[in-house]
């Protein structure tokens, strides 16, 4: 692929990034962004039609809702200090930077007007995805790149039961795209991978939202997990010859609960709660496949699986929005995210840690239809040190740094 | 279904993106070979070290392992052309006053007896892009380029069938093969000095002794010294010493004699080997079975009417000295002729499959032929062992001990 062609692929397929525990990335519209995702009991926007698709009910029933922005993403390097234990060679220097990254980010929602009881939306997100690059030689013998690309397509209808009580669901399309680089060399480890595969999966999801007051909400909902079977070639090499084989390697979406209350007062300020419950556990292990017998030499490094044994997590949420007048919003929110990699099993390509997540933005009402907004997130990640003998990759050390700086613009229509 | 969803919406995506699948393997590019190994003397050495080689250690000279599989042509019993393959390997990381002043010396190494494709030298290089076998002793510790043919049957002529024991096509093959190198190296700048050693084990042993005769008799090239291992040589006598003998104990060697001779000869194969195995041996040996495998087919019996070899068969092999299989072991003996090169008969006195009486006879047969220097170099006399070693357990020590006399040589006559 030529740069330009990278370009228009991350563009594109709205490449993925890590914002929350693992490669999940819940914030994908500019309330979402400004709120941290505290966004579940009350919706407002299009953007209802992915974070809450039962609260369609409940927005003005003759109108249709689009929302259209871009995120930037701008990942700090992370920083690793301490030594890597390989086999038969015993323990290396590995201190190391990964590559800092920005990418663009786009999302797209759109809720119809309600047809009886019904209604339907549709968005347009990218809901998980990661993408580390280490040039540091340790580091770039397991995890040159890992990179996974999600865009996911997620129509879904709404019926509103009563006036207190509405259901919703969906299917969710993802196609994805994963490159998987390794390169020792550098390190005088004679073993070298390029993969890169595609696949598209089903999931759908579910959500409630009742509404027991007229200044309380509660939303549930429930996103399948969906397995990303990613097939496509891999290069192999021991030494300086490759060969080409057809591989394939699975990884999750996993299944994620979201449990919101909102209260508002005076129709001007409400503060959301949102316990997320994401089941990570269903990531057991990272075991490539080819469709024929690899090289021997590499069978240890390529082809035996890696377990992951990651951990189901809890997120805590807060969110509050103030309607400082009939043009202007402010949003801020505040999360506590866990990560789900166990100490065991963490490797250069996610050295994911738990976070504290601190966002704000505002949404400015143009004319009746028109409103926009900026939002901007930070996500802060715990340092995370590996004592001797913790960590079954051999690493021994600490991560520091990385987290994320998000950025999103957005634009509203209503008509 | 999924495949059509996933089209569906794969298209317009890639319609934008416009991004295709992964390259293949970006690998050098040589004139008339491709390379299938290269790896750097370090790896090699961390290999080693890693395998409890005895002798290697951080301290060890160890070079870089760069293998070629090489196309060439040869001629089979027959007369007819044929596409083959062989495998070169040379060593990197020498110094530059050897590289680029004094050369490579070249040693080729037949390869002994196998029967799958898989077992082929360019097919366990081309699998496994890994080093393997004698070219870790001769290349990689010895710093001598390695030739290993593949022979007819194997490697890109693996449609055929493998002529075993068969001097006329072995010689072809592995002559033709060290032509083909020779050229191979002119082209892509592999600095020769022109010295070449011949060696090989077991039926490899047959070929390099073969082979030097060849080589003398047209005069085409110079061979430095011979040194074969554990060949059985005069093929007429280990034929009487199996055939006396009431079991096998290894009858795929000596299925694969009578199937070859009986195609080579154009004899009927069910007056040479009895049924039900007969019928079985052209699958049995079409290379996808390993030795393991088609033993577990046959039965270690010599001969009667339940033993591998047809009774008749043995009798007149025994009694008429005019009998088709006598008169052909004796024109593929490779022993009976006076080698004007050096030639040490390298062999284990307790060798269970091709006696060291083998190596006996032809020392004293190619002496009393004229030879100029031909001596047997025992194993276990050479390093002090107490223990007899058989075939098999006996080829890693003759390697060693070929690399040794090989490089003394070298040193002796090139300086490195």
């Amino acid at each position: 692929m030529t740069p330009i062609q990278k370009i228009i692929t991350v563009s594109a397929l709205t490449s993925g990034i890590l914002v929350a525990g693992g490669y999940k990335i819940p914030e994908q519209s500019l309330n979402s962004m400004a709120l941290g995702a505290a966004y579940v009991a009350h919706t407002t926007d299009a953007d209802t039609a992915y974070f809450n698709p039962a609260n369609m009910s409940f927005l003005d029933s003759g109108l249709s809702y689009i929302e259209s922005g871009i995120t930037l993403a701008h990942l700090p390097e992370n920083t690793f200090a301490g030594v890597q234990y390989l086999s038969g060679i015993g323990g290396v220097p590995a201190s190391g930077n990964s590559e800092t990254e920005n990418l663009p980010i786009p999302y797209f929602h759109y809720v119809a007007p309600a047809i009886g009881k019904w209604r339907y939306g549709v968005s347009m997100v990218a809901p998980a995805g990661l993408t580390k690059r280490w040039e540091s030689p340790v580091q770039k013998t397991f995890a040159e790149e890992f990179t996974l690309q999600n865009v996911e397509l997620n129509p879904v209808v709404s019926y509103k039961v009563n006036e207190k009580f509405s259901v919703g669901g969906g299917l969710r399309l993802v196609y994805s795209m994963g490159k998987v680089y390794s390169d020792g060399s550098d390190l005088g480890v004679p073993y070298k991978r390029e993969m890169e595969g595609d696949t598209l999966a089903l999931g759908y999801n579910l959500a409630l939202a009742w509404r027991p007051t007229s200044d309380i909400a509660v939303g549930v909902t429930y996103r399948s997990n969906i397995d990303l079977d990613e097939e496509g070639e891999a290069n192999l090499y021991l030494g300086k010859v490759g060969q080409q084989y057809s591989a394939s390697v699975s990884v999750p979406i996993p299944a994620a609960l979201n449990i919101g209350v909102s209260k508002t007062w005076d129709d001007r300020v409400t503060v959301e709660f949102v316990y997320e419950r994401t089941f990570w556990s269903s990531y057991e292990n990272l075991d490539f496949e080819y469709a024929s017998a690899i090289q021997p030499g590499l069978v240890g490094s390529f082809d035996d699986p890696k377990a992951k044994d990651w951990v189901d997590t809890n997120t805590y949420r807060l969110g509050v929005t103030y309607i400082l007048n009939d043009r202007l919003t402010l949003m801020g929110g505040y999360a506590y995210d866990e990560t789900p990699v166990p100490v065991k099993t963490l490797s250069y390509e996610l050295p994911d840690s738990d976070a504290q997540i601190f966002s704000g933005g505002f949404k400015y009402q143009q004319t009746n239809e028109i409103s926009w907004g900026m939002a901007i997130l930070y996500d802060k990640k715990e340092s995370r040190t590996l004592a001797l003998g913790e960590n079954e990759n051999g690493i021994v050390g600490k991560f520091t740094d990385g987290g994320a700086i998000l950025a999103t613009v957005g634009l509203s229509y209503r008509f | 279904m999924k495949r059509m969803l996933r089209l569906a919406w794969v298209i317009p995506v890639w319609f934008i993106v416009g991004c295709g699948d992964l390259d293949k393997p970006v690998n050098e590019v040589v004139k008339g070979g491709e390379v299938v190994v290269d790896l750097s003397g370090d790896v090699i050495k961390s290999g080693l070290i890693a395998a409890a080689v005895a002798g290697i250690d951080a301290t060890t000279t160890v070079y870089g392992y760069k293998g070629y599989k090489i196309p060439y042509t040869t001629t089979d019993e027959e007369g007819n052309s044929v596409e083959v393959s062989g495998l070169m390997v040379v060593p990197t990381g020498l110094p530059s006053e050897v590289v680029a002043g004094l050369g490579l010396s070249m040693v080729s190494d037949s390869h002994g007896t196998i029967f799958a494709d898989t077992e082929a030298p360019t097919a366990i290089a081309k699998h496994t892009n890994g080093a393997d076998g004698s070219p870790i002793v001769f290349t990689s510790l010895g710093g001598f380029v390695t030739l290993q043919a593949d022979y007819i049957g194997f490697g890109d002529s693996s449609d055929h069938h493998h002529p075993f024991m068969l001097k006329k096509s072995l010689v072809n093959t592995t002559v033709d093969f060290i032509k083909a190198a020779q050229v191979f190296a002119l082209n892509n700048d592999i600095n020769l000095n022109g010295q070449l050693f011949l060696t090989g084990y077991s039926e490899g042993g047959y070929t390099a002794l073969a082979t030097l005769e060849r080589i003398e008799m047209e005069g085409s090239m110079d061979v430095t010294m011979a040194a074969p291992m554990a060949g059985p040589y005069d093929v007429n006598r280990t034929a009487f010493g199996i055939f006396t003998q009431a079991t096998l104990s290894v009858p795929s060697f000596l299925a694969n004699v009578g199937y070859s001779y009986a195609l080579a000869y154009d004899e009927e194969l069910a007056s040479v080997i009895n049924e039900p195995y007969a019928s079985k041996l052209e699958t049995l040996f079409d290379g996808s079975y390993t030795r393991v495998a088609i033993d577990a087919e046959l039965t270690t019996v010599t001969t009667g009417e339940d033993g591998l070899f047809n009774p008749v068969f043995i009798n007149q092999f025994f009694t008429n000295p005019n009998h088709w299989f006598r008169q052909a072991v004796l024109e593929n003996n490779v022993h009976t002729w006076g080698p004007q090169t050096t030639v040490k008969l390298v062999h284990c006195e307790g060798d269970d499959v091709i006696p060291f009486g083998i190596a006996q006879i032809a020392e004293a047969t190619m002496n009393a032929y004229g030879a100029a220097d031909v001596s047997i170099v025992p194993v276990e006399a050479t390093l002090g062992l107490s223990d007899p070693l058989g075939h098999a357990e006996c080829a890693a020590m003759a390697y060693n001990i070929t690399t040794k006399i090989f490089a003394q040589t070298r040193a002796a006559t090139i300086g490195y």
